[in-house]
C-alpha cells in the first residue's frame, strides 16, 4: 500500500498539469460542501420550469398596448400604447441611461485628470483614485436602494443611483486612457510651461479624445442594461413594471413580454454603439483615427 | 556677451538619471540669440536626455541649466519651445488646432478657461500656417498629413509660441533632400529675424554642418564644442563613441 502511495507521489510529482488539477478539483469539491449546495435541488429545477414556462408562455404584448395603472411622472399622452408600461419603462430607462452617463462624463472627466500620474502630482492622484474606488465598491443596485431612500421612489434616485455608479466606473476607464497618451504632446506643453490643468484640457484630453468618447458610448450601453435593474428596487425604469407584476401578481406572461421589449432595445443599441465605437478604435497605428464630428457628420464624396 | 543675448547656459552639468552613473559629465555650454546650434552624437548617446534637460523636463544631477538666466525649470512662461523626436502633435486635431496651442503660454486665464482665441492668437496661427505653406490643410487633421507636413506643423507650433529657445530633436530626421531644405530654411529664418536661438539634434552631420553656426558633438560622456567648422577632420566618424 505504501508503495503505491510513493509510485503516486513520484507519478505526480513529474506532471504538473495533472497535479494542478487534482489541487483544483479538490478545492471545488470542498467550495460545494462549504456552500452547502444540494445537486439533489437540480432535480426540483425541471418541475418548477415547466411551471413558469406555462405561465410565461405566451408572453402578453398587452404590455406595449395598454396604458400603465401607475407612472411617475404621470403620462399625459392620450394614446394608450404611449402610456404603456412597456414605452414608459423603456423611455424611462433611456432616459435615465443618458443622464447619468452626461453627469457621469462630466463629473468623471475632471477626476480622471486628477487621477492620472503622467498629469498630477502622486498625492493628488492616489486620493482620486481612492475616492473613484470607494464610489465602484458599491454596485449600481445598492446606489440605488441609498438613493430611493433618500430622495424616494422613482427615476430620480435611478439617475443619482446610475451617475455615482457612471463616475467610479468611467473615471477608471478614462484615467488609464489619459495615462496612455503619448509622451510627447505633454513634454511639449510641460516645456512651454503651462499649468497641469492645461496640458489636460488641452493636450492629453484631445489626444485621447478617440478612447473616451468610445467608454462613454460603452458605459451608456451599460447603464441602458443596469437601468433595468435599478427598476427592481423602485428607481425607475422597465424594471420598475418587472417588479410590478412579479411581486404581488407573478404575471409572468407580462414580465417576459417587458423582457423581450428591453431585449430588442438592448440589442439595437449594442449594434448602433458597436458601429461607432469601431471607428474610434485603433487596430494599428497605421489606420487614420476619425475625429468624433466626422462619425456624426459625415461628409459626402 | 550681455545677459540678454543669453538664451541657455550649461554649467558644470552632470547628465542623466543617477547620480552614481551620469550619461553625460561636466558639460558646459552657452548658447546666445540668434544662434543655430547643431549636436550629433551616436544613437542612445545621450542627446535627446540633454535636450530634455535644456527644456527643463529633467533636472541636472548636478551643476545648472538656464534658460535666459534663469533656471529652466523655472523658465518664463513660453520661453522654450519644443520639437521632439515624434513631434508631439495632438493627432486627432487639426493643423489649426495643433498650431493655435502654440499660442497657449501667451493667452490669459479667461481665454483658456472659455477656450476663447483672441484675434491676435488667431491670426499669428494663420501667419504661422502660411509661412509653412499649409494654408490649405488648416482644417486637416494632422494624422493625415505627410511627414514632412507634421514636421512643418510642429515648427509653425513653436513659431507662433514666439519663444527665445526652440529645441528640436531630429526634426530633419526621415526627410528626403528637397524638404529638409524646406525646413532648413524655415529653422534660419526663425533665428536670423526674430533672433530666437535653435538648439538642434540631427543624426546627419554633413547637413547639419551646412545650416548650423556652431556644430557640438557628444563622444563619451562628455560635450565637445567645434569654434571653427573648417576642423572637419574632427567630426565623428563610423565607431566614434
Amino acid at each position: 500500500m505504501s508503495n503505491r502511495i510513493v509510485d503516486f507521489y513520484h507519478f505526480l510529482k513529474n506532471r504538473p498539469i495533472i497535479r494542478s488539477g487534482i489541487y483544483l478539483t479538490l478545492l471545488v469539491i470542498l467550495t460545494i460542501r462549504h456552500l452547502e449546495i444540494n445537486v439533489a435541488d437540480f432535480s426540483r429545477a425541471s418541475t418548477n420550469l415547466t411551471i413558469l414556462m406555462n405561465e410565461a408562455f405566451p408572453p402578453d404584448f398587452s404590455v406595449i398596448t395598454d396604458r400603465a395603472a401607475w407612472s411617475k411622472p404621470q403620462c399625459t399622452f392620450e394614446a394608450d400604447w404611449a402610456c404603456s408600461p412597456a414605452i414608459i419603462g423603456i423611455t424611462q430607462t433611456l432616459e435615465i441611461a443618458l443622464l447619468s452617463t452626461i453627469f457621469g462624463m462630466v463629473i468623471s472627466l475632471p477626476l480622471a485628470a486628477m487621477a492620472a500620474t503622467n498629469l498630477s502630482p502622486p498625492w493628488l492622484a492616489q486620493i482620486t483614485r481612492q475616492i473613484l474606488s470607494a464610489l465602484r465598491v458599491l454596485p449600481s443596485l445598492i446606489w440605488a436602494l441609498i438613493f430611493v431612500i433618500l430622495v424616494g421612489l422613482g427615476p430620480f434616485a435611478g439617475v443619482l443611483a446610475m451617475t455615482m455608479y457612471t463616475v467610479g466606473y468611467l473615471g477608471k476607464l478614462q484615467y488609464e486612457a489619459l495615462e496612455g497618451v503619448s509622451r510627447e504632446p505633454l513634454e511639449v506643453a510641460r516645456a512651454m510651461g503651462l499649468p497641469r490643468w492645461q496640458i489636460a484640457r488641452f493636450f492629453a484630453i484631445p489626444e485621447a479624445s478617440n478612447a473616451l468618447i468610445s467608454q462613454m458610448l460603452f458605459m451608456f450601453e451599460y447603464n441602458v442594461r443596469h437601468g433595468s435593474v435599478i427598476g427592481l428596487v423602485g428607481a425607475g425604469g422597465i424594471g420598475y413594471y418587472m417588479n410590478y407584476y412579479l411581486s404581488p401578481f407573478q404575471q409572468y406572461d407580462r414580465v417576459l413580454a417587458l423582457i423581450i421589449v428591453m431585449y430588442v432595445v438592448v440589442v439595437i443599441i449594442d449594434q448602433v454603439s458597436l458601429r461607432i465605437r469601431r471607428k474610434f478604435i485603433d487596430s494599428t497605428d497605421q489606420i487614420q483615427r476619425p475625429r468624433w464630428r466626422e462619425v456624426i457628420f459625415t461628409r459626402k464624396n | 556677451m550681455s545677459n540678454d543675448q543669453l538664451r541657455l547656459h550649461f554649467s558644470n552639468a552632470s547628465i542623466g538619471f543617477e547620480t552614481e552613473s551620469p550619461l553625460l559629465k561636466d558639460i558646459n555650454l552657452t548658447i546666445n540669440s540668434g544662434e543655430i546650434v547643431g549636436l550629433i552624437g551616436r544613437s542612445g548617446i545621450g542627446k535627446t536626455t540633454l535636450l530634455r534637460t535644456a527644456a527643463g523636463l529633467l533636472s541636472p544631477l548636478s551643476g545648472s541649466v538656464e534658460c535666459c538666466c534663469d533656471l529652466t525649470m523655472n523658465a518664463k512662461r513660453g520661453s522654450i519651445a519644443l520639437i521632439p523626436q515624434r513631434l508631439g502633435l495632438i493627432q486627432h486635431q487639426s493643423v489649426g488646432y495643433n498650431v493655435l496651442m502654440g499660442a497657449l503660454p501667451g493667452a490669459n486665464y479667461l481665454q483658456t478657461v472659455l477656450s476663447l482665441p483672441s484675434r491676435e492668437m488667431q491670426e499669428a496661427t494663420k501667419d504661422a500656417i502660411r509661412a509653412v505653406g499649409l494654408s490649405d490643410k488648416i482644417f486637416e487633421s494632422v494624422n493625415q498629413l505627410s511627414g514632412g507636413q507634421q514636421r512643418r506643423v510642429a515648427i509653425a507650433r513653436a513659431m507662433v509660441q514666439n519663444p527665445r529657445l526652440i529645441l528640436a530633436d531630429e526634426c530633419l530626421g526621415e526627410l528626403d533632400a528637397e524638404t529638409a531644405k524646406e525646413i532648413i530654411e524655415l529653422l534660419r529664418s526663425l533665428a536670423k529675424e526674430k533672433d530666437i536661438a535653435i538648439f538642434i539634434v540631427d543624426h546627419n552631420p554633413l547637413r547639419a554642418r551646412t545650416f548650423c553656426d556652431r556644430l557640438l558633438q557628444l563622444r563619451g560622456n562628455s560635450l565637445i564644442e567645434f569654434d571653427n567648422l573648417n576642423e572637419r577632420h574632427s567630426l565623428p566618424q563610423a565607431g566614434d563613441r
